[in-house]
């Protein structure tokens, strides 16, 4: 993508004022987006980002300058930018580079760019079919299809010097159910790190079916009750509960200035004997699985939490600087136009060992969650909100009528006490992350979860 | 290769290619970006990006595609995937290049006192600002985020009916979250200004509100889960109607994801309220002169005492519905493809100040924030379930703030049930949004709120 002897003279400027460390990421991506609605195509968009990000660390502080402008003197004037904000004689001399070749943990069999866009078409029609055709209610389907491959260059003072390409895949559908003045959507979207055998070989049949079902389902729920319940959330996507709660309060962007409610806790008890919860990249094609992370690390499995013991948190370079810890290989970014922060890749909670229907059968009254909507969280506080998608009522230990319009609200390290029963059927949700590095593919992950209380916002008020 | 050299060669293959009609949208952007923590510099970010789309009507059918390197081959990777992508379209009514209008208004919204604010200067309000932040309070202890941003964007509109539109816009922004602790008690708090004129900045003022709404969480307590009148403050009301504003746009009602269809000319709100949508208010941040398709901008109104005066329109919805464009055409960058979004948008105030308005509550709740809106607010059906902040009211006055609660109701019942509007008009800028969206504080007959 570029040359050793370019990145060197790039990374010699960004230290020429003092820098202690300096790092050039290279990215050229190539991306198709597709929209079908009412059974046809409304957008097909493809193109190519193309830029790059220095990034120069002193001591605490850190630098970043990014350009679309890859001739060597856009280059050498991004370092030189870098260079300025950094005070100082030169301190370092860069390691020669070394290239190091990391083979592709996750193997793509077909590259989306060699693949004839009227098949990518075929198959979003064939999810339109499906989901429209479920039920006379369904008014209106969505489909939008999306696939990349993006090639990325890391190379930094220290000598590293890697390439990697990341291809992945998503079909998101999304179902309105609608009778008189009452609408209601259903979502499913699932991705994978894969090619377009991934389309090929999914089961739309499933996913369309289930987007148009929960729509369907919502038309005809009450709405929801308010106030503290127990809680069952099911699994796979229901895992997006723990990246609010728990996963952003680990990462070093809060722990490394010690804001988070879990900063100085490692080795402390900070949820229930049943929760363990691991961040792994390694994970087989997953959506959110990486070979390296934006900063050229490997990926591994980080263990967080092991049976409510808290023994690790995720890490990137700059935040172990001040943590004085080493990077977990969590360092990732949505492009070369973000500096990279510790991040999530596909978080979980690990198998426990009650099963589904014993859950169900052992709560007397409560909330049961099928399928969640996003959140988010205030990692200062801990306080987290998420909406839930589907949801019904639990009533003598049997799952009831349907219920909409349910929010949970709660504290993370208050909730993680209050998991009473894990589950023995793990899955993961594809989804995608907001925050200060920007959107990246993650997935969430759990079997079916109980929580003893948690509150719950309904339109129906107190109960 | 120069944008103009760039434009030539692509038409002129596109041409022989077999495009009819072709356009070239280009965007370039200048940013600084910098966060302090505890006097030294946390993060520095600067960057200088461009990129470009090609959109062209082939066969009738209009194709897309994008790159950020103007070179030899991108020439050939924006005609062949444009041309590829074409092919599938379906849509009855097909996007058009459009000519141009008869007359653009020429409002300039580039500071250049701003873009001569140097960077030492931008650092050295920051750090004022943090200075002001731990002496107004010895219960300040930290920030979790702290920054400041500049850009400054330009943005050309080329096509082959000899359109030829280009425009240059600034800002600078701080955003500053404070932690403060009272015990094992952490809160934290916001507040965020954007504008194009530096010298309003004023730190000591930022400082106090960033300050003042961490410290008031302080005594946070439990209320009963209940139907409350709810006033939403300003900055609260505004990022809920930031959250509804797709209901107000012709492709959503076209794609029945509003229920707004078949509702122009018909009461849709409360009698006082009047929402505009302002291209040219002169402190706006979308303010602009064209949309993205190259439609001369208007003001307008859309909803005037209550009644739905228009939608929102780009050329295509507006041909779909019969009617003039509303100037409201959008991309969300280069990238993206052509949507419908407001420029300025807001709630038209009144001469109700927030103290009267919090005065005639006996009692409620105010609401001083609201998060997870992305994931908690249903736009289709227009139900909501929101974690909230704010306070409990009683006899007129705040008494305490309140723990983290939801409000839940419904958007398209809230517009009726606003029982009277504030004088306090404030715009925010959302971190996802799409449109510069103001309201003054609203007063809402009734929300379940359920509090933890």
């Amino acid at each position: 993508m570029l040359s050793q002897s370019v990145i060197n003279d790039v990374i010699t400027a960004a230290l020429a004022t003092g820098g202690d460390f300096a790092e050039v990421f290279v990215e050229d991506r190539f991306t198709n987006n597709l929209a079908l609605q009412g059974g046809k195509i409304e957008n097909s968009l493809s193109g190519r980002d193309y830029g790059i990000g220095i990034r120069v660390f002193k001591g605490l502080q850190s630098v970043y300058a990014y350009t679309t402008d890859g001739s060597k003197e856009g280059l050498l004037k991004a370092a030189g930018n870098a260079a300025q904000a950094v005070r100082g004689e030169k301190i370092i001399q860069p390691a020669q580079l070394q290239k190091e070749i990391i083979p592709a943990a996750h193997p793509i069999s077909l590259n989306p760019r060699e693949v004839e866009k009227l098949r990518k078409v075929d198959v979003m029609k064939k999810a339109y079919e499906i989901a429209k055709n479920y039920h006379s209610s369904i008014q209106q389907v969505t489909v939008r299809y999306l696939d990349e491959e993006q090639n990325v260059l890391i190379a930094n003072s220290e000598g590293k010097f890697v390439e990697d390409r990341r291809v992945r895949s998503r079909l998101a559908i999304q179902s309105i159910a609608a009778e008189g003045n009452q609408m209601q959507p259903g979502f499913y979207g699932p991705g994978a790190h894969k090619g377009f055998e991934f389309m090929e070989n999914l089961n739309l049949e499933h996913y369309a079916n289930e987007a148009s079902r929960i729509a369907v389902t919502m038309l005809g729920a009450e709405p929801c009750p308010s106030g503290k319940f127990p809680v069952i959330i099911d699994n796979e996507f229901g895992g997006v509960i723990f990246h609010e709660a728990c996963g952003h309060g680990l990462e070093a962007t809060s722990v490394a200035k010690e804001n988070s409610v879990f900063a100085n806790r490692i080795g402390e008890k900070v949820a229930s004997d049943v929760v363990t919860y691991i961040d792994d990249g390694t994970l087989a094609n997953e959506w959110g699985s990486i070979t390296i992370d934006d900063e050229g690390e490997k990926a591994r499995k980080n263990v967080l939490i092991e049976n409510g013991i808290l023994k690790g948190y995720l890490i990137d370079k700059f935040g172990g600087r001040r943590m004085g810890m080493e990077s977990t290989g969590s360092g990732r970014r949505q492009s070369y136009r973000f500096a990279p922060t510790s991040r999530m890749t596909n978080t979980y909670i690990a198998n426990g060992k009650s099963t589904p229907e014993e859950i169900i059968s052992k709560t007397e009254y409560g909330i049961y969650t099928k399928y969640m909507g996003g959140g988010q969280v205030n990692t200062t506080t801990g306080d987290y909100n998420f909406a839930v998608m589907e949801a019904y009522l639990v009533k003598d230990g049997k799952i009831g009528k349907p219920l909409k319009g349910a929010t949970l609200i709660g504290n993370g390290p208050k909730t993680l006490q209050l998991v009473d029963m894990v589950g023995n059927n793990l899955d993961h949700g594809a989804g995608m992350c907001g925050s200060q590095s920007g959107s990246i593919p993650v997935n969430v992950g759990q079997p079916m979860i109980r929580v003893s209380e948690m509150t719950v916002g309904g339109t129906k008020g107190g109960e | 290769m120069n944008l103009q050299e760039f434009k030539e060669k692509l038409f002129h293959i596109g041409e022989q290619q077999g495009f009819t009609d072709m356009e070239l949208y280009y965007e370039r952007e200048e940013k600084f970006a910098c966060e302090l923590y505890k006097g030294e510099i946390d993060s520095y970010d600067t960057s200088e990006v461009f990129g470009t789309s090609f959109r062209g009507l082939y066969e009738g059918r209009m194709g897309y595609a994008f790159t950020e390197k103007l070179d030899e081959e991108s020439l050939s990777f924006l005609i062949e995937n444009a041309k590829e992508n074409s092919q599938f379209i379906e849509d009855e009514v097909q996007e058009e290049i459009f000519a141009g209008s008869e007359r653009y208004e020429e409002g300039s919204y580039y500071s250049s006192s701003l873009a001569e604010v140097t960077i030492p200067e931008k650092i050295n309000l920051l750090k004022e600002i943090e200075k002001h932040l731990y002496a107004y309070d010895e219960r300040v202890t930290g920030t979790d985020y702290f920054m400041l941003s500049s850009s400054e964007t330009e943005r050309v509109l080329l096509n082959s009916k000899g359109l030829n539109l280009s425009e240059k816009k600034n800002h600078a922004g701080i955003y500053v979250s404070v932690i403060v602790k009272q015990g094992d008690l952490v809160k934290n708090g916001e507040y965020s200004k954007f504008t194009r004129d530096f010298s309003i900045l004023n730190p000591e003022e930022i400082a106090m509100h960033a300050a003042e709404e961490a410290l008031s969480q302080l005594n946070a307590r439990s209320a009963e889960s209940k139907k409350y009148p709810v006033l939403l403050r300003n900055d609260a009301a505004s990022a809920l109607l930031q959250t509804y504003i797709p209901i107000f746009s012709a492709e959503n009602t076209q794609k029945g994801q509003s229920a707004l269809k078949d509702k122009t000319g018909k009461i849709i709100a409360a009698a006082s309220l009047n929402l505009v949508d302002d291209p040219f208010l002169e402190e706006g941040l979308l303010s602009s002169n064209f949309d993205s398709e190259g439609v001369a901008t208007a003001r307008k109104v859309i909803v005037k005492d209550g009644r739905l005066v228009t939608l929102m329109h780009n050329c295509k919805t507006a041909q779909k519905d019969g009617v003039e464009s509303t100037g409201n055409a959008y991309k969300a960058s280069y990238k993206g493809a052509l949507t419908v979004a407001p420029t300025n948008l807001h709630v038209i105030p009144s001469d109700q100040s927030y103290a009267e308005l919090l005065s005639s509550l006996s009692e409620g709740i105010i609401i001083t924030e609201l998060s997870g809106l992305h994931s908690g607010a249903n736009t289709v059906s227009g139900d909501f379930s929101i974690a909230a902040n704010g306070y409990y009211v009683r006899e007129g006055e705040v008494q305490n703030a309140v723990n983290q609660m939801t409000i839940a109701g419904n958007f398209y019942e809230l517009l009726n049930n606003i029982e009277a509007i504030g004088s306090d008009l404030e715009f925010s800028m959302g971190f996802m949004a799409t449109g510069y969206i103001g309201s003054p504080s609203l007063l809402i007959r009734e929300l379940a709120v359920t509090v933890e």
